[in-house]
């Protein structure tokens, strides 16, 4: 059978990593799960309104996705800094392209709106620059193959 | 970069798994410097020479000089 195709699915879709890489990421996207978790608990909380709508409660609330984001962050920069060497730098090309187009592109719009564009949250921006830097990780992993 | 990764693999008869376990790097680490897509650091391109118990500059040779100075 061919060797690519007996390899799991996980393995096809990071790429190969040692085994210290596979479990820092694997306690990063933990933590980002939990993130997720908290930012859409935090949400359903505020706008439902109630006791953590508002005053101290509603504060707590809206800081718990905050912390829970610097904990994956701090996942995320010990795996970068504990990486095998190709990978921490396909990492910090997919993070350049993501942070660069999303720089320019939250500035640049600020431009298009008083043009007329449609008025953009910031986290559109978010969301552009998550989408680049999965661009980047898959630009990495082709150029690197 | 030029190298003598694949050759050295090869006489071994190592996948590029075994060596990347070696070398505690990813097989796609391995794959890209044999095929000359990444040059390693300077502290693997250690670690590979004291695998295959050679002199790096046995293993690693610089791109030969344009002639055109470029």
């Amino acid at each position: 059978m061919n060797e690519e195709i007996k390899r799991p699915l996980l393995a096809r879709l990071c790429g190969d990593m040692t085994e210290s890489d596979r479990r820092n990421l694997n306690r990063a996207n933990i933590w980002l799960a939990l993130w997720l978790v908290s930012f859409a608990g935090s949400t359903f909380l505020i706008k439902g309104g109630g006791a953590a709508g508002s005053g101290p409660a509603g504060w707590i609330v809206a800081a718990m996705p905050i912390a829970v984001g610097l904990g994956a962050m701090l996942a995320y920069g010990r795996y970068l800094r504990q990486a095998d060497e190709l990978q921490r730098r396909i990492q910090l090309q997919a993070l350049a392209l993501g942070f660069g187009v999303a720089f320019f592109f939250g500035f640049g719009y600020r431009l298009l709106e008083k043009v007329g564009a449609p008025v953009a949250d910031i986290s559109d921006v978010s969301i552009v620059m998550t989408f680049f830097y999965f661009v980047g990780l898959w630009i990495g992993r082709k150029r690197y193959a | 970069m030029n190298n003598r990764l694949k050759v050295l693999r090869a006489e071994r008869d190592w996948t590029q798994a075994r060596l990347a376990r070696e070398l505690d790097v990813s097989r796609q680490t391995v794959n890209a410097i044999e095929t000359g897509k990444y040059d390693p650091s300077l502290p693997l391109a250690f670690h590979i020479a004291a695998v295959f118990e050679q002199p790096i500059e046995r293993i690693f040779t610089p791109e030969p000089a344009d002639p055109d100075g470029h």
